[in-house]
């Protein structure tokens, strides 16, 4: 862990005096370890040991989203877009060793108040991670929507090839009636290792609509936790996990569910090919009290050759008496039958099978109401 | 057009096909019925390619060129067509984008150039009046929810817009009742042409009353125990297939 604190010491010294408690809290717990149920299927172990130095700003040009007002980070840092709308404030800290870490170390990242009676264009939000050897960077983001308002946000999460260490931290509070629709495309590069954490609490009749292409990374790790903290909440989590040949990327969405007749629906597709390894891990807490709640879940696998693994495991815990909570799980392989009807047809076996596997995705796209963000999800398949 | 020359297949070690002769010229229309398990369906599909036969025995020439060495999507783009008895479901694929995928695939395997979109969408729409479907069951899933009827509407419908050069059939007439029996035969009838070639696989004779086939053969324990004009189909429907089976036993 000596390679955090070395890197710390790299930060100006006044956002050391202010970040030191939450590194102090970082390293005092250090990193996750796999005796953790949440962490089992994700070894950490490695990055206490490898060299990590903040990363220079220099990065490619980043791209643009028809439609979308666009903001851009690269390493951490603000880097285009409007400038009010990027922070450099030191975050709360909210439990847990990702977040703590990324509070010591962000500098950077979304700071978004959202009044309502103001609708604004969708939210493009690129952050690039990359451009050299044992770099690290970290950025956090906090987004709040006022009572009755609306926002699109579209996360667009890029990387490179080289070995690389990001964090990134999503802290969301939508007051009573909101409605946030968070779409995210996440495509890290083949050397990026990620952990990233998203927390959003939602107030009576708010809605979360999140949507994600999960196109993987040497090690990503995701945590989406939406808290239904007061009556009528509604939550919709759904994503496609597409890791690429000897990827890891791991997924674990928690549902707390704390007010009534709250509604929460989470829908899954892993595609996964040979060598690469796919982990979606879906915690329902319902909470005393929280009658009513009415959940569903469901984690579809594909399995496209041997050698591919994916670990779907939903965790139900249920504290209230009067509540409808369903989950289901399936894991196959392509339909032979369906391919051979499409080859038939005239379609060559390996158009056949992309297009068997981009319907199977498209289930979930479909499901992302911001057409530019929809095709640029659909782009990345 | 397609010759089968003492064609024997194995499923799983099982001998199913036991040396079939067939010969279908272009501009023919050929009946091939037989009972339960006499190896109708094997037969269609083994023309079409499907894995999972062992060819034992024979060979099959189409257009005077090996068949059974082409891959299924080659046999297709060179003009073969297979109605599925059971036409596959399949979700989240559009059945515009299925017809227009497989027609640029066929196109791009032949050399040609792929379809204009507004030419593609004309060709369709006037094909789609032909079986009395509206345009919307094209942009559902393949298939999905579909009726039997419907489903068996659709292969006609593919295999419209397709135009293929020898279209085999498989109990595309099970399933459906007299108003689609009589849409599914007018689609079948309007590609009848010098140029092009039918096999029609059916257990039943009403289809024929609408199709008048050039020949009518029986299959029988993996071999076709009697050719014969359109009047043997009368003969089966009034006589049954058990005296052709004991007499191929």
């Amino acid at each position: 862990m000596n390679n955090f604190a070395a890197a710390f010491a790299a930060l100006p010294e006044g956002a050391q005096h202010l970040r030191k408690r939450h590194l102090d809290a970082f390293l005092r717990d250090g990193l996750p370890t796999k005796a953790l149920e949440d962490w089992r299927y994700t070894d950490l172990s490695a990055l206490a040991e490898r060299p990590l130095a903040l990363a220079g700003a220099e990065h490619p040009p980043l791209p643009t989203l028809t439609g979308a007002q666009t903001v851009a980070f690269a390493n951490g840092r603000f880097v285009s877009g409007d400038r009010s709308l990027a922070h450099a404030a030191v975050p709360d800290l909210t439990p847990g060793a990702v977040t703590a870490l990324n509070a010591a170390f962000a500098t950077a990242g979304l700071e978004l108040d959202v009044p309502a009676g103001q609708p604004r264009a969708p939210l493009h939000v690129v952050t690039w991670f990359g451009g050299g050897a044992g770099g690290m960077a970290h950025l956090r983001h906090r987004i709040r929507l006022a009572p009755g308002a609306s926002l699109t946000l579209v996360v667009h999460e890029l990387g490179d090839g080289a070995p690389f260490f990001c964090t990134q931290v999503f802290d969301i509070d939508l007051a009573e009636n909101s409605r946030l629709d968070f779409y995210r495309v996440q495509q890290f590069g083949a050397g990026t290792t990620a952990l990233t954490r998203l927390d959003a609490r939602l107030a009576g009749d708010a809605r979360f609509n999140g949507v994600g292409l999960y196109a993987g990374g040497a090690l990503v790790r995701n945590d989406l936790n939406v808290a239904l903290e007061a009556p009528g909440a509604d939550a919709e989590l759904h994503g496609v996990l597409a890791p690429a040949a000897g990827e890891h990327l791991d997924v674990h969405t928690r549902l707390d569910h704390r007010g009534p007749r709250g509604r929460s629906r989470e829908g899954f597709r892993c595609i996964v090919p040979a060598k690469a390894r796919a982990i979606f891990n879906g915690k329902v807490i319902v909470h005393p009290g929280a009658q009513k709640t009415d959940s569903e879940q469901h984690v579809d696998s594909l399995l496209l050759a041997p050698g591919a693994e994916v670990d779907a495991k939903p965790e139900l815990e249920i504290f209230a008496d009067d509540v409808k909570c369903a989950h289901g799980a399936t894991c196959g392989q392509l339909d032979e039958d369906a391919l051979y009807y499409l080859r038939t047809r005239g379609l060559d076996l390996a158009s056949a099978r992309n297009l068997l596997l981009r319907s199977f995705a498209q289930h979930v796209l479909d499901r992302i109401g911001f057409e530019p963000a929809r095709k640029l999800a659909e782009g990345m398949l | 057009m397609l010759e089968i020359k003492n064609l024997h297949a194995t499923v799983d070690g099982k001998a199913i096909l036991q040396g079939i002769d067939l010969s279908v010229k272009a501009g023919e229309v050929h009946a091939v019925m037989g009972p339960n398990g006499s190896g109708k369906s094997t037969l269609a599909h083994l023309l079409a390619g499907r894995e999972g036969y062992a060819v034992t025995q024979g060979q099959v020439l189409y257009k005077g060129k090996d068949l059974l060495a082409l891959a299924p999507e080659a046999r297709a783009a060179e003009g073969l067509f297979l109605g599925f008895q059971y036409p596959v479901e399949i979700p989240g694929v559009s059945s515009m984008y299925l017809l227009k995928t497989a027609m640029n695939a066929q196109r791009k395997h032949r050399g040609e150039p792929e379809i204009d979109a507004m030419d593609f969408l004309a060709w369709v729409r006037d094909r789609l009046a032909k079986v009395k479907m509206d345009i919307a069951m094209l942009h559902r899933g393949v298939n999905e929810g579909f009726s039997g009827g419907e489903k068996k509407r659709n292969e006609v419908l593919q295999m419209l817009v397709l135009q293929p050069r020898l279209m085999v059939l498989d109990e595309t007439d099970s399933g459906l009742d007299i108003d689609a029996l009589k849409i599914v035969a007018e689609g079948i009838n309007a590609m009848r042409s010098p140029e092009r070639a039918i096999l029609l696989v059916t257990h039943y004779q009403r289809l024929l009353d609408y199709v008048k086939p050039d020949q009518v053969h029986v299959l029988a324990r993996g071999r076709i125990v009697k050719s014969g004009g359109p009047e043997l189909a009368r003969e089966l429907e009034q006589k049954g297939y058990g005296w052709l089976e004991q007499a191929a036993a």
